[in-house]
């Protein structure tokens, strides 16, 4: 194999988000430098501004439906990598946005927190694009190297202390991994890209079967999956709460882009093999997580397992392998990202003035800031998949796919999770709404964070009652999967039931 | 022109009213009341123009809206109402304009219960209109949390919640939850769990339908048309429609959420719970399971025919068992379910045509039920019959009307239940003549404990003191006055009284949509054979009950 490499100007065009993105971190890190009076957040502002300019790139791309290759095909820039790429610039709005009053509680290293946010942004956009094993090895260990640091942030606290080792030591363990499995698939193929390993994929060898698992498994780490879920609690209750609000959606939503590449294109010729392999995790890892959510007695660790729970589902979509499964799984993103970062929002404004992440102290909020419990309860209802919000299209959607798949075991026990998972979202809305608070003063809520939780709202009611441009856009971003025929497996229903 | 837009409007008023309802403070209760009463008011009073609207000479759905809402899912919002759906969005409208009214006194967070209020009841309106599946499923699920926050917030915790720590006096469920049976969370829970168990149920056999029509759509029309299903899928279908929805109906033996909702709930949504939430079961079975699977209807319905007779007899039981007014009435409603079970299930033009009506009926003499019934604990703080007694005195008014609402609720001729009762019984006896009979000893069940709640409640002597004045304990009690709390029982009265008089235009609307849906059930000839025999059995209502006004 030989490498030329020839970039000319319109090549690089297509890196411009990423390029332009890179250069305004850059210029954060000499601002940041500069010694000077003035709050850190200029610095928070000044990201989200880079951060907007960014987005304003994207979707300049997706309206002149920009595409194409760079480096031998190992960056490709494709709707679905534009549609991944707006996703994760929202959710660092999201996050930098919520961030700013927390940061100036942090005892030192304010500006570099910015810095280091915006990196692992980075680090995501470039996994959206990643496809070829050495860019997802790369751009992966890129995204999750802000996050070792980010998750202990907290210096002087071991809970996060704790968490900050947990993750780097699971962290580099699946790096380990993922790079045995890269190196496995290299080996039986003698290809990287991942268009070019679905062509040299003759019979599924051993080597390659143990090579794709590896790489699932890294995978299923970074979303959160059973059986490589254990970090996760620790991990999220340990880390400061905007850095667990970020981890949980952007990075996870880059790792599913890899992993939508990975199993609908390289893999779309073995789908009745590994569909079992998803099926099993998918039912696993949403029963896992609504039941041992029941039992938490900590908001962000409720919130752990949920998101647990919700990598369930999305497994769904990933199980359905048609078209449909992929766009019902980044229709669903949004309705995460808006319901799971308002909560953690949430979170943060009840933790600034009562100082506690404790659902015991959420009794009564209703009482104390009408506004945070009205949200809280919104965010979670959409989590649970209550009409009219995001999560009921959301999950509608992903059980639609499934069902046209065939899968109805799998639906079915996806349905009976959604009782499980009302049962302690509904528990939370009953602190919040029906026991009375043991301190009935108000919570005030700083503006900012009225803002991004006034957004995540609008979000979460505006993809549920009207989602269909946002379901139209997941149809043209996932044309990439129109190989994917689901028309032998819709037979499946008509073949069990003898119709 | 409003006739074109009078469907989005009735489903839309309370929404606005909520949405409308979240930028005021509880601080201004005058306003907070008006806006509620106002959006209300637009649906009560645009739902019986669509009563008189509906053309039952064309008959099929009409006042149809559609807005194309995702055409890769094949959903769009499709809005319209059959001859079926009319007085379900009637009885909806009557309950919330009604219920605003009742709960004018609640003291805690009355917008944040006005919201409620009004979402559930747009949710329950929502299913009536709906002409798609989708949408069907959507607000159907829509009610389920209002009902929640109803009765955790405003609720009360049943007979004897303080003497009830002990934990052993649990229910399984109650074990689980971790709540002791008595408390209104664990109401709230069970009512919660029970009814998105049967939620998901029925959406199992909703994507069943979408999946397995191949029509890529959840247009109801075009799925009664278009598709096909037999043999054993249709059946697991009918199945996973008939349980899912059956549960909120509330047929035996899945009713047990649903006395114990009523216990803990407010008066006003207890008015709506057993008023129109639990005719989303029937509703929503005649709509899916009729519309899309007839055949599997006709052969499974006397499933219904055998569950009801369990509903009737064993809810009638309990009924006259119990000691808390709520519970009575809660039970005597899941009792009652089972008469509207019999007419659906016997599948004639009369019985189901009944079973509609008295839909509509039970509606207006259970929601008058509770009205008073929460009027009562108000003024007492109990509902333990034997504690109370001797409340005519007190309250003449509320004794009047709870009389008329007990005329109602057995079935009174002169009242809308009657008709629908007779209705009932008639169009089951050749199908079904043991239910029938056991149906008819159930009316005498009735009439025993709803007398004796009657007698217990409001004429007994609670005690020999009685004649003292200044001893009688509920001597601080007060009447209904006002127009306020007057008004709303005298509305359900009226409509109650009314339409029992003339239920002309009722059994017109209703039968102009009954008729195709037995035809295609039943294939032609049959149901003309039984039109015949109908009209001898009952002559046309309009005849015997003294015409259309």
């Amino acid at each position: 194999m030989s490498f030329t490499l020839s970039l000319s100007g319109a090549d690089l065009l297509l890196l411009l988000p990423e390029i332009f993105l890179t250069l305004w971190i850059c210029m954060l890190l000499a601002v940041d430098a500069v010694p000077s009076r003035v709050s850190k957040k200029v610095i928070g502002n000044l990201s989200v501004v880079g951060l907007f300019s960014t987005l304003i790139t994207l979707f300049w791309f997706y309206a002149n439906g920009k595409t194409g290759t760079l480096f031998n095909q190992m960056f490709v820039l494709d709707p679905m990598a534009i549609y991944f790429k707006i996703f994760i610039i929202v959710s660092t709005i999201f996050v930098v946005w919520m961030s700013i009053e927390a940061v100036e509680r942090f005892p030192a290293f304010k500006g570099e927190y910015y810095f280091l946010i915006l990196m692992s942004a980075l680090g995501a956009m470039l996994m959206a694009s990643a496809n070829d094993l050495v860019s997802i090895f790369v751009t992966l260990e890129f995204t999750t190297f802000g996050f070792y640091i980010l998750v202990a942030y907290l210096r002087e606290d071991a809970k996060s202390n704790e968490a900050g080792l947990k993750f780097f030591i699971l962290g580099a363990f699946t790096a380990g991994i993922l790079a045995f499995g890269i190196s496995l698939i290299y080996g039986a193929t003698g290809k990287l890209v991942l268009t070019d390993i679905q062509q040299a994929v003759g019979e599924p060898s051993p080597v390659l079967i143990a090579g794709f698992l590896l790489l699932f498994a890294a995978l299923g780490f970074k979303i959160g999956a059973v059986p490589l879920h254990t970090w996760i609690p620790d991990v999220y209750h340990g880390a400061p709460t905007s850095v667990t609000a970020f981890l949980s959606v952007a990075p996870k939503g880059a790792a599913l882009a890899i992993l939508l590449r990975v199993f609908f294109v390289t893999l779309a010729a073995f789908t009745a093999e590994w569909i079992w392999l998803l099926v099993l995790v998918a039912i696993i890892s949403m029963t896992y997580g609504n039941i041992v959510a029941i039992a938490q007695s900590n908001m962000k660790r409720l919130l752990a397992y949920s998101g647990i729970a919700q990598i369930g589902n999305v497994v769904i979509g990933l199980a359905a392998a048609s078209k449909m499964g992929g766009e019902s799984i980044m229709f669903y993103l949004w309705a995460y990202l808006f319901a799971n970062l308002g909560a953690f929002a949430v979170v943060i404004a009840v933790a600034h003035v009562i100082g506690s992440e404790q659902i015991e102290d959420y009794n009564g909020l209703n009482r104390r800031s009408p506004f945070l419990a009205f949200a809280m309860l919104l965010f979670l209802l959409s989590l649970a998949g209550v009409p009219p919000l995001a999560g009921f299209i959301a999950k509608l959607y992903i059980f639609v796919a499934a069902m046209q798949a065939g899968l109805i075991a799998l639906v079915i026990v996806g349905l009976v999770n959604v009782v499980i998972s009302m049962y302690y979202y509904l528990i939370v809305v009953k602190k919040m709404y029906i026991n009375e608070p043991s301190d009935s003063s108000p919570i005030a809520v700083s503006p900012t964070l009225k803002v991004a939780i006034g957004f995540a709202i609008a979000g979460t009611l505006a993809l549920g009652i009207y989602p269909k441009p946002f379901i139209d856009w997941t149809v043209e971003a996932t044309y990439l999967f129109n190989h994917l025929d689901i028309a032998s497996t819709s037979k499946l229903i008509a073949l069990t039931f003898g119709g | 022109m409003i006739d074109t837009w009078i469907l989005p409007l009735i489903l839309f008023a309370p929404v606005l009213g909520a949405v409308a309802l979240i930028f005021v403070s509880n601080q201004q209760r005058f306003l907070v009341q008006m806006i509620a009463a106002g959006a209300s008011l637009i649906s009560f009073v645009l739902s019986f123009r669509l009563l008189y609207a509906y053309d039952h000479t064309v008959g099929g759905y009409q006042f149809i809206q559609r807005l194309e809402w995702s055409s890769n899912l094949g959903i769009s919002f499709a809005l319209g109402v059959d001859g079926i759906a009319v007085p379900l969005v009637l009885a909806s409208s009557i309950l919330l304009f009604t219920g605003i009214f009742v709960s004018w006194h609640i003291k805690d967070r009355l917008k944040e219960f006005y919201i409620s209020l009004l979402i559930l009841a747009a949710a329950t309106i929502g299913v009536y209109v709906s002409l798609d599946l989708f949408f069907l499923y959507f607000f159907y699920e829509l009610s389920v949390i209002p009902m929640y926050l109803l009765l955790g917030m405003w609720g009360s915790h049943t007979k004897n919640y303080n003497e009830m720590k002990d934990t052993k006096k649990r229910d399984f469920v109650g074990f689980i939850l971790n709540f002791t049976s008595n408390s209104k969370e664990y109401a709230a829970m069970k009512l919660v769990l029970f009814l998105s168990a049967g939620a998901v149920v029925a959406l199992l056999g909703i994507l069943m339908i979408y999946v397995g029509s191949g029509l890529n759509t959840f247009d109801i029309p075009t799925l009664a048309e278009h598709s096909k299903f037999s043999g054993t899928l249709a059946t697991i279908i009918w199945l996973l429609i008939f349980f899912g929805f059956a549960s909120i109906a509330p047929l035996w033996p899945l009713h047990s959420w649903s006395p114990v909702g009523h216990a803990a709930a407010p008066a006003a949504t207890s008015m709506l719970h057993a008023g129109v939430l639990m005719k989303l079961g029937h509703f929503s079975i005649i709509r899916v399971g009729y519309e899309i699977l007839p055949e599997a209807t006709r052969e499974l319905m006397p499933i219904a025919a055998i569950l009801c007779v369990f509903s009737i007899v064993y809810g009638g039981w309990v009924a006259y068992s119990q000691n808390d007014t709520k519970y009575v009435i809660g039970y005597s409603s899941s009792s009652h379910m089972g008469y509207i079970f019999l007419g659906m299930a016997a599948l004639t033009y009369v019985s189901l045509t009944g079973a509609v009506l008295y839909m509509f009926a039970h509606a207006l003499a259970t929601g008058l039920l509770f009205a008073l019934a929460g009027w009562v604990y108000d003024q007492t703080h109990t509902r333990d019959i034997p504690s109370l007694g001797g409340l005519s005195r007190t309250m003449p008014f509320a004794t009047g009307c709870f009389v008329v609402a007990v005329a109602a609720s057995f079935g009174l001729p002169g009242t809308v239940s009657f008709i629908g009762e007779l209705m009932i019984l008639l169009g089951s006896w050749n199908k079904y003549p043991v239910q029938t009979i056991i149906a008819v000893l159930g009316i005498v069940v009735t009439l025993a404990y709803l007398f004796r709640m009657l007698r217990g409640v409001f004429f007994r002597d609670p005690t020999k003191e009685i004649q003292y004045e200044d001893e009688f304990k509920w001597a601080h009690t007060k009447d209904a006055n006002g127009f306020v709390n007057r008004m709303p029982l005298l509305v359900m009265i009226a409509c109650t009284i009314y339409f029992g008089i003339f239920p002309g235009q009722f059994i017109d609307v209703i039968g102009s949509s009954v008729e195709p849906l037995l035809e295609k059930i039943h294939g032609t000839e049959l149901v003309e054979s039984q039109a015949v025999s109908s009209t001898s059995m009952i002559p046309s209502s309009s005849v015997v009950l003294g015409g259309d006004p």
